[in-house]
């Protein structure tokens, strides 16, 4: 039988046969339609929902290869280049992160390179946060009106300049861990659990410890992720790895099994007060779930690490749109001038160039070698 | 079992990842399936299609956006009263992705207390599924 009729390419190639025959029918049905007085016309409506699947398919994509969570990359940019409501942006961006997790829990737990007994013992803390983290969203929002939204532009353009940093600088983390001591609590959680290791072509187990000390640091990064509907891949891993010594692997692994676990109870505020649209949320979805799956099957063995400069200077550009955005609702400032945005753009994209044109150099050296 | 071998995942693990999985994936194709029955039959919508985009575009409030589209939010499960309409089953799709690890936490559960004899994380895993039905259900709530 061929590969194209086996798991997973059976249910990627069952879900691009919908999509295609789904977006065809919406484009004869929408060249059909009769426009109402002062309402969008059906061709127009095609072209937005083929739109957004296209970008989300796109940052699913991008993210698979760069090693950033696709929630970093929509809600930043949507909240610093559209005037769609911050609370609306910030609900679908959490679906944004959640379902490319979900989409990634399933290999995970089969490879065994995820650990569920580490997952379900974070996701009973990050849930609190997340949940929290909305509940405080939609209380900015129903009460602070444009200062609210100004805030929060102003707060996620701070998070995501310190994030774009920490990227570069690439922040501690350790591959394997060392562990000198296990604490009393840790072991009676029995959560290690042995996994083979590829690169190496062996078995691995790891010790675990301060596993009590991990809780207090997950529900500070369930806020914050519930709050700006940000995945928190970027937290989840150091926290996991630094304090928790889980190996770096398995800490990624986890990562995307929590967010998909975590933010189903982190999502359901946003839910439940209509910030979720379906129409504008469903094409986001589908673009994770497609994106991350075809991104996983044909583009994790590229070795495209330049990739990682782009969502960078992406990052500091949004971060640029963000803050300016932000002062300008909290009336510190006026429009910024297109010129300004211009020069920007092309500053970054130069220092961005450069960079790559090093990083490319340095690989060809090392290939040479 | 030798370093090389691939240690076989634990049952608990591998029913989680595959319901989770395969959840997704449903998901995935009702909201595939959704937008163009919304298209199909504007008339057949919580939200009239027409006027549905150019109100998030000019940046106005959830609030605001339902009563315009679709004269007031209809609450979070209307997929349970409208599951035939476009936004409706588009709704259900969205609903079912975002409950998708509580169904799969449920037999992890069980897994964990009978077979895996490991009741820390049976009730480390119904812990987690509360909190998704509570959250679903809207019970805690601030607002």
């Amino acid at each position: 039988m061929s590969r194209m009729f086996r798991s997973p390419w059976l249910e990627v190639n069952i879900m691009l046969v919908v999509l295609i025959i789904s977006f065809a029918g919406m484009y004869l049905v929408g060249r059909g339609l009769e426009t109402p007085p002062g309402g969008m016309s059906g061709t127009a409506i095609f072209a937005w929902l083929l739109g957004f699947f296209l970008l989300s398919f796109g940052i699913a994509l991008v993210a698979v290869i760069g090693g950033i969570g696709g929630g970093v990359l929509f809600t930043p940019f949507m909240l610093a280049f559209t005037s769609v409501d911050s609370l609306i942006v910030r609900a679908t961006g959490l679906i944004v992160a959640m379902f490319s997790g979900l989409v990634s829990t399933g290999p995970f737990m089969r490879g065994g390179l995820a650990n569920l007994r580490i997952c379900v013992f974070c996701a009973a803390a990050y849930g609190i946060g997340a949940f929290s983290g909305a509940q405080g969203a939609i209380f900015v929002a129903q009460n602070l009106g444009e200062a609210g939204e100004g805030f929060v532009r102003l707060a996620l353009g701070l998070i995501l300049l310190s994030l774009a940093i920490y990227f570069i600088v690439g922040g501690k983390k350790i591959e394997w861990p060392e562990v000198k001591h296990v604490d009393k609590f840790t072991k009676w959680l029995k959560m290690s659990q042995p996994y083979y290791e590829v690169s190496v072509k062996r078995v691995i187990d790891y010790p675990l410890t301060r596993a009590g000390w991990v809780l207090i640091a997950i529900i500070g990064v369930g806020l914050l992720s519930g709050f700006f509907g940000l995945g928190a891949g970027w937290a989840i891993v150091p926290a996991q790895n630094v304090i928790m010594a889980v190996p770096l692997k398995v800490a990624a692994a986890n990562s995307g099994v929590l967010l998909g676990m975590g933010d189903c109870i982190g999502v359901w505020p946003y839910l439940l007060m209509g910030a979720i649209i379906p129409v504008f949320a469903a094409p986001w979805l589908v673009g994770q779930v497609l994106g991350g799956l075809l991104g996983a099957l044909i583009l994790i063995k590229v070795k495209a690490g330049f990739v990682r400069y782009l969502l960078i200077g992406f990052m500091f550009f949004a971060c640029f749109g963000l803050l300016t955005k932000g002062l300008k609702l909290l009336g510190v400032m006026g429009e910024v001038p297109m010129w300004l945005n211009g020069l920007v753009f092309l500053t970054i994209c130069i220092i961005v160039t450069v960079l790559i044109v090093r990083y490319i150099k340095a690989e060809a050296r090392l290939g040479g070698e | 079992m030798s370093a090389g071998t691939r240690p076989i995942m634990q049952l608990s693990q591998r029913v989680y990842g595959e319901i989770v999985y395969w959840g997704t994936i449903l998901a995935a194709i009702i909201c595939m399936i959704g937008p163009f029955i919304s298209m199909k039959n504007p008339d057949k919508n919580v939200m009239n299609p027409f006027y549905l985009f150019a109100a998030i575009f000019e940046g106005k409030d959830t609030a605001t956006i339902w009563q315009e589209v679709a004269g007031g939010f209809p609450g979070g499960h209307f997929y349970l009263d409208k599951f035939f309409y476009g936004d409706g089953f588009t709704q259900f799709g969205l609903a079912m992705g975002c409950s998708v690890a509580a169904w799969a936490l449920i037999p992890a559960a069980f897994i964990y207390l009978f077979k895996e004899k490991n009741p820390t994380y049976t009730i480390l895993c119904l812990w987690v599924t509360l909190l998704i039905i509570l959250s679903m259900v809207g019970i805690v709530s601030s607002h």
